[in-house]
């Protein structure tokens, strides 16, 4: 019978073997990639798990309390609102909208951002300086102000806040791909293949991209819980998603007069809403210290 | 008496799986107003047995010796804060890239005063003030600065490295130091600085016969200097002894092929020959060969070198080899 | 010294002209008649239309129109509010001050709270305090402000009864609006009732500073220790240390100076995402700041307002920025002199 390892090898991961076993290594941030995911699969299949419709309303049980209360009900288990609406169904179908859809917006402005930003990093001259200051003055504009500023262009709706908050990420974006690929521009195995011969294009590409991925990834996970939080934040202005649709935030606006009567209402959509954004930080924190160590190793 | 003895110093580093031994049993002893040089290649743990000596070494590696001698004083039985304040106040050191050891925030005038000893210093604190600046332009003419208020008031990125350098050796007097520990104080100079670096620690060791510990990789400017020479390879000690008789007769088959590398002893090559080199180059960290370090490229290799040598002596002259090449001379 | 002061003038001089030519576009981009969005005046007469068009070069070239639009500025003319038909000039000066106190405040509780702790976070590496300090820092950065805004009432207004919730100051004090900054306007009016004064705008202004600074001072510890720990693990500090200096000496001496360096070329940065925080509290705590107003004006549909407080805004956000930058220089020589070859 054959031995088949008799000699100690060493054995070598792939990157990407090696990240995941990084972030492995962590149960915290290991439990918050499960919260990620739990949301994500909620975002996905909540009309089909949620037990009553969103919209519903059941006038004969309006402001009941969540069911660890003594007036509460367990078929209504985090309690209704003053329209009589099942707040565990809100919420559900809440993070469709508020998480799910920060998902899109964060991906779409990466795209978008990446691609400005390492085109303008190719430019030089007058042309990049100009760049440079124009991206400097969006930068220095607030960007709920900018968000306000776009939904006013182009009118109230889901859909405008949406491209509203994609436009307000897309210059951190840019800002970060244009100083990591600048740098990158700089060293040597850069100028080893534009020596060979590679036109701009390919040595973004094949060279540059791979090595600032990682930053980008960071970016895009910063962003992520950004984008919660902006979506949350205009829908509370009441500029985001129209009154009878459960996005967390809108939800918080319209119970804030119900605080005292009934006070779960304001908890329960702003416990929410930590929630997400405390797992997607630390999802991001994670993915950051697992790229940091395997740089290092 | 010697100034400093050390018998069979270790250095661990302790990672996650395993302890790597960084620097395995060196022996190493000083006298009063002896310049000896500390010759490796870079990996072999020269930085790290004088970082080690200082104290600088922070927790994850793991220091231990047999004997470690100061003046005749144990420094083995101390507490580590206290062994390091007696070496502080005895023992200096100067580092590679002199610039990056300054505070780029900070001008040279003020690091100076920091360095100037407290003790030394007498009266009120205003009259103190003054005296620091004294003893700080003092200290500039010492190390050869004339003009001193100019260097005093500018910033370390406005100075050449050879003036940082010799800011720091400056620094390094400010306590009076009895032992100067140098770590390739001239890695980052041009050949002409570097000489008068080199000339400014001799005669900085005959006017106050301050000992200096040299440490380079460069063998052949270490034996213009240097009165001894300890050689050390991969963590391990090599050979150690006079500069005449580790330079005219190496025993070490490494100390002869660093001593058959370097330009004086190729000049009577023919032309278009081969340079004589030893094959290979220096293992990593991670996969250190048993016994004798060099075993895997030296001419000399045969089965007994899998156990580590163990220290000869021959008058002076330390060897640790099983197959030395004294019968040869 | 002179050149950096020179191009960083040249740098504020050109993001407003960016500015001006950015609100002058929204013109045109905002839905409705451009004369009107400039000007504000949503009922005027025919007549009256012509004559603003006149005034505005509408029936010129854009660049004509650009720069009468410039013109109108430097005069301080912003045109009319299409809500309250005052010259939003004359809104913007009295609103802007009271933003700036809150976020000046609110930057400064930032800052004394947020780098101090992230440095000891740093010092105490792999340690318990670090890994508290983070996972603090984690929540801080997590809770959304208008919610935390809402608890902080909540709690603190309403069942401790501490603090008031809503206002500058309480309306029994009449102080005269001078600069319209409350701390200032206290001290220089003439009031018997100035120390009573002084601390009631305190006790009204903790609360909303507070909530604003909560998620900066997180950024801040963050970004204070990744300063700190790359600043214990440079040549210098291991020098310093070789030299014989004792832990706190080289802490005090070296590493906080080169670390607050670091930080700081971040602050201008942050203060936009500052600013922005601070309009949300400003709805929450009903303070009269330029963004509560800001916000009110597009439930109004008020274009013009938007533009003119835009303006405002971002120019108040890029001067803290330029001014941050001048205090980077004067701190890190490095930083005065360009510098060629090595």
């Amino acid at each position: 019978m054959a031995r088949e390892k008799i000699y100690q090898e060493e054995e070598f991961p792939t990157p990407l073997l090696q990240l995941w076993h990084n972030f492995r290594q962590n149960p915290i941030i290991m439990i918050g990639f499960g919260s990620f995911l739990f949301l994500i699969l909620l975002a996905i299949f909540a009309p089909v798990l949620t037990p009553y419709s969103s919209v519903e309303n059941h006038l004969d049980k309006l402001l009941l309390p969540p069911a660890w209360h003594k007036d509460g009900d367990v078929s209504f288990l985090l309690g209704t609102d003053n329209l009589g609406r099942d707040v565990l169904s809100r919420l559900m179908h809440g993070a469709s909208l508020t998480f799910g859809l920060s998902i899109i917006v964060v991906l779409v402005s990466t795209i978008i951002g990446v691609v400005i930003g390492s085109l303008s990093a190719l430019t030089t001259g007058i042309k990049s300086s100009f760049l440079n200051h124009f991206l400097d003055v969006i930068l220095s504009i607030p960007s709920l102000l900018l968000a306000i500023v776009i939904v006013a262009i182009l009118g109230p709706g889901l859909e405008n806040t949406l491209w509203a908050i994609i436009m307000v990420l897309i210059p951190q974006f840019v800002h970060v791909t244009r100083n990591a690929v600048t740098e990158e521009f700089e060293k040597d195995y850069v100028l080893a293949s534009r020596l060979d011969g590679a036109n701009s294009l390919r040595i973004l590409s094949y060279s540059i991209f791979p090595n600032i991925i990682e930053k980008i990834i960071s970016q895009a996970t910063l962003a992520q819980s950004a984008a919660i939080l902006d979506i949350a934040a205009l829908g509370f202005l009441g500029l985001g998603a129209p009154i009878p649709l459960p996005e967390w935030g809108s939800m918080l606006a319209s119970s804030i007069d119900l605080f005292y009567i009934a006070p779960w209402t304001v908890y329960l959509p702003g416990l929410a809403i930590l929630f997400s954004v405390i797992a997607t930080n630390l999802v991001g924190e994670g993915m950051r210290h697992a790229l940091k160590v395997r740089k290092e190793s | 008496m010697n100034l400093l003895d050390i018998r069979n110093l270790s250095i661990e580093l302790e990672s996650a799986n395993n302890s790597i031994l960084a620097v395995d049993r060196v022996s190493l002893s000083m006298k009063e107003g002896e310049v000896r040089g500390l010759v490796g290649e870079s990996g072999s743990g020269k930085s790290l047995l004088a970082q080690a000596l200082i104290g600088v070494l922070d927790e994850r590696w793991n220091v231990h010796a047999d004997r470690f001698h100061w003046r005749g004083k144990d420094l083995l039985r101390l507490a580590p804060d206290e062994r390091k304040a007696i070496i502080a106040k005895d023992v200096a050191m100067i580092f590679q890239e002199p610039m990056s050891c300054l505070d780029p925030t900070a001008t040279i005038g003020e690091q100076l005063e920091e360095a100037v000893d407290d003790g030394q210093l007498s009266g009120y604190f205003w009259q103190k003030r003054q005296q620091r600046q004294v003893a700080a332009a003092n200290l500039l003419h010492k190390v050869g600065i004339k003009h001193h208020e100019l260097c005093t008031k500018s910033y370390p990125h406005q100075l050449t490295e050879a003036l940082c350098q010799r800011v720091m050796i400056a620094m390094a007097l400010a306590g009076r130091p009895l032992l100067l520990i140098a770590d390739e104080p001239t890695a980052a100079m041009e050949s002409t600085n570097q000489g008068q670096i080199f000339r400014l620690l001799a005669s900085l060791n005959q006017l106050k016969n301050m000992s200096i510990l040299l440490i380079s990789h460069d063998l052949e400017t270490v034996t213009h200097w240097t009165n001894t020479i300890t050689v050390m390879y991969s963590g391990q000690f090599v050979e150690a002894g006079t500069t005449e008789q580790i330079f005219n007769a190496p025993f070490h088959p490494y100390t002869r092929a660093l001593v058959d590398s370097s330009p004086k002893a190729n000049m009577q090559l023919p032309a278009k020959s081969r340079l004589m080199t030893l094959p290979g180059s220096i293992p990593i960290l991670q996969h250190l060969p048993i016994g004798c370090r060099l075993g895997p490229r030296c001419p000399r290799a045969q089965q007994e070198c899998v156990h580590a040598p163990k220290v000869t002596n021959y008058h002076g002259h330390q060897v640790s080899c099983h197959f030395s090449l004294k019968d040869t001379y | 010294m002179l050149i950096f002061t020179i191009r960083r003038l040249n740098l504020l001089l050109f993001t407003l002209l960016l500015l001006t030519l950015l609100s002058f576009s929204l013109s045109y981009l905002f839905p409705g008649d451009p004369l009107v969005n400039m000007t504000g005046q949503a009922q005027a007469t025919p007549e009256h239309l012509a004559t603003l068009s006149s005034q505005y070069n509408f029936e010129q070239n854009i660049f004509k129109q650009y720069w009468a639009y410039l013109s109108h500025i430097a005069n301080g003319d912003l045109g009319l509010s299409m809500a309250s038909h005052l010259p939003i000039s004359s809104e913007i000066m009295t609103l802007l001050p009271a933003t700036i106190e809150l976020s000046l405040v609110a930057l400064a509780i930032a800052m004394m709270i947020g780098v101090p702790i992230g440095f000891i976070a740093a010092i105490k590496h792999k340690k318990a305090a670090d890994n508290i300090i983070l996972a603090f820092a984690m929540l801080g950065y997590s809770i959304p402000v208008f919610w935390l805004g809402l608890l902080a009432i909540l709690v603190f207004s309403i069942q401790l009864g501490w603090l008031p919730s809503a206002g500058q100051i309480s309306l029994l004090f009449e102080i005269e609006p001078v600069t319209g900054i409350q701390f200032i306007d206290i001290l220089l009016s003439d009031s018997e009732y100035k120390w009573q004064a002084f601390k009631d705008a305190s006790s009204h202004i903790i609360l909303p500073a507070c909530v604003v600074a909560l998620a900066p001072a997180t950024i801040f510890i963050r970004l204070a220790r990744t300063a700190m720990m790359e600043v214990l693990e440079t040549s210098y500090i291991r020098a310093a240390n070789a030299k014989g200096l004792t832990f706190g000496q080289i802490i005090y001496r070296h590493a906080i100076r080169n670390a607050l360096i670091k930080v700081i070329r971040h602050v201008g940065l942050q203060f936009a995402n500052l600013v922005t925080i601070a309009m949300v509290t400003e709805v929450i705590f009903s303070w009269p700041g330029i963004g509560r107003w800001l916000i009110e004006s597009i439930y109004q549909r008020d274009y013009t307002a938007i533009q003119g407080g835009l303006l405002a805004l971002s120019s108040f956000i890029f001067f803290v920025h330029i001014v941050t930058d001048f205090v980077y220089a004067a701190l890190n020589p490095l930083a005065r002199e360009p510098h060629h070859g090595s």
